[in-house]
């Protein structure tokens, strides 16, 4: 058993995490904890086990063993839905977003999620509170479908923050971005935190961009938890280098 | 689009109850309802599209309507307004439990286990001796006060039921409908419980399924076990495709235009559901979002010159 210390001070705590996929043990005794107001990364190869983790810490795959708590509450085997509404929502790599539907509208389900009972006025005003935060105000009446790519993942970012969760998961949010925009949504990660003092928890390819904001980072590696610390511990642990940083520095 | 909809929807209805008074009795008040309870069905398989599933249950809901009207009336002899609550009722309780066991699957599994629901109470219908077995129910009548004018009644309580339905529709929970349709992991992820409103979706529409084949029962007089095949949600696909899907209207105009073709048809010696096929064929060769579709398609082309002058007079 966890001392009770930890698990009611941390946001998300994931105690010996595993998940079985018949025969392929995808996640192996994962352990990680998230705080309050802490940019967390998680990183890795293809097929280390991120997604797999991802999705056991949001419900959307129970775990074969293990224990996750979300601010205090164990949550464990609980639906995506109950862990939302403890205040963790993550993104999708692939599609995070109503193609068919308006940017306004896309954003307007993140807002009905996070206020449930709250009226048309209250909710108006997070839409245009989170096309703000993204920079799509101008593209309200916009077909998500019909955005660019860039645009797409902001989108996505204003949908999964609209019920303001306490920890907010974005898998790959960076991907095809370019460097102006890759440079707003970092700015964007850090007033998160600071003006409404949330966490992230991020999966992320772009390691230069994942050294730069986060302050802890988890290395999976076949499943298992490779190494953890701050970015210049991992920059310079052996382990990591030639498991994994050694390959994309190669490059 | 919808707004429109809503906006001209009571003004319309009321125009066509007042039409629909002038002709009180024979052939063509059963056509006026025969119409109206194809949209009703087209319209209720429609709104279950707005989550993304097609509701081949929708005949079953329909039967359960048509029963429940048949034993209360006919049986118990409720007065006829609590016949058509209970027809709508009987449709949403068992629709609840239907739609929260089966909503779990999705696409072709959910239209097959709707279409074998479907055939499964039919098959019932016709082995309980209570129900009339084979030869079903008779004597399913409304009020003295009503029957006289029943098309005008039909075409009123269909409209509103169609009414309702746009305007939640129009709300945030038909934006939910929607977003579940587009990419129902988004919706779990922010905290919607997805199952309970898909299965709230599925009730809405068989309560309005359930509360039109009373219509149609109070309306025939009687009922039998064939009336309530799989056929019917077909028809009711026909209905939705040609008037299309895109629009509230679609549903309505798609009943309006195959109904009346099947009544000529009849004429020709009962071959009506060739038509029902052509109809299908050619709209779905060629006319992909359905007449509603063409409509909106042919009114941007007349409305584009217009826009072009307006332009060039400033």
């Amino acid at each position: 058993m966890p001392s009770t210390t930890s698990v009611v001070d941390q946001l998300l705590v994931a105690q010996h995490l595993s998940k079985r996929f018949g025969g392929l043990l995808a996640v192996a005794d994962m352990s990680m904890e998230v705080r309050k107001r802490e940019i967390v990364g998680l990183i890795g190869s293809n097929g280390a086990g991120k997604s797999t983790t991802f999705n056991l810490l949001s419900g959307f795959l129970p775990p074969s063993g293990g224990r996750l708590y979300i601010d205090g509450q164990d949550m464990t085997g609980r639906t995506p839905e109950a862990i939302s509404r403890r205040g963790l929502v993550r993104t999708f790599q692939h599609g995070s977003l109503m193609r068919s539907m308006t940017v306004e509208e896309n954003i307007l389900i993140g807002a009905i999620g996070g206020m449930p009972k709250a009226g048309r006025k209250a909710r108006d005003a997070r839409v245009r509170e989170m096309a703000e935060l993204v920079g799509l105000q101008k593209a309200l009446r916009e077909t998500a479908g019909n955005l660019p790519h860039g645009m797409q993942r902001l989108l996505s970012i204003a949908i999964a923050f609209a019920p303001r969760p306490r920890l907010l998961c974005l898998d790959e949010p960076l991907t095809g971005l370019n460097q102006a925009e890759v440079a707003i949504v970092l700015a964007m990660f850090g007033h998160i935190r600071d003006a409404y003092g949330s966490s992230i928890l991020l999966v992320e390819h772009n390691m230069k961009a994942v050294m730069q904001t986060c302050d802890r980072i988890y290395v999976l590696h076949h499943g298992k938890l490779l190494a953890t610390g701050t970015p210049a511990e991992i920059r310079e642990n052996q382990q990591v280098l030639s498991a994994y940083l050694g390959n994309t520095n190669a490059h | 689009m919808t707004d429109r909809f809503i906006r001209n929807g009571l003004p319309g209805l009321l125009a066509v109850a007042a039409a629909s008074l002038l002709v009180t009795s024979g052939y063509a008040g059963n056509l006026i309802i025969w119409v109206a309870v194809a949209a009703a069905l087209a319209s209720s398989l429609r709104f279950v599209l707005l989550i993304g599933e097609l509701n081949f249950s929708v005949a079953a809901f329909f039967g359960l309507g048509a029963y429940t009207s048949g034993v209360t009336t006919t049986i118990w002899e409720l007065p006829f307004w609590l016949s058509l609550l209970a027809s709508g009722g009987v449709a949403l309780l068992v629709s609840m439990v239907f739609g929260f066991v089966t909503l779990r699957v999705k696409g072709p599994y959910f239209l097959l286990i709707g279409f074998a629901f479907t055939e499964a109470l039919r098959i019932l219908y016709t082995r309980s001796e209570w129900l009339g077995g084979n030869s079903g129910m008779v004597g399913i009548f409304p009020p003295e006060a009503l029957s006289d004018r029943f098309p005008t009644f039909v075409v009123l309580t269909v409209g509103a039921m169609i009414l309702v339905l746009a305007l939640i529709e129009r709300s945030h929970l038909g934006r939910i409908f929607t977003a579940i349709r587009d990419n129902d992991n988004v919706v779990r992820s922010v905290g919607i419980p997805v199952h309970l409103t898909k299965v709230l979706c599925f009730c809405i529409a068989s309560f309005m399924t359930g509360v039109a084949g009373a219509l149609q029962a109070f309306s025939n007089n009687v009922i039998s076990p064939l009336d309530f095949s799989f056929l019917l949600s077909t028809f009711a696909l026909a209905y939705l495709k040609v008037g299309g899907e895109g629009h509230p209207g679609g549903p309505i105009l798609g009943a309006v235009i195959l109904v009346l073709l099947a009544s000529v048809a009849q004429g020709f010696g009962g071959a009506e559901h060739i038509f029902y096929g052509a109809a299908i064929v050619i709209s779905v060769l060629f006319l992909p979002s359905g007449l509603m579709g063409l409509a909106a398609r042919l009114c941007r082309r007349g409305a584009r010159p217009g826009v072009a002058r307006a332009a060039g007079d400033l």
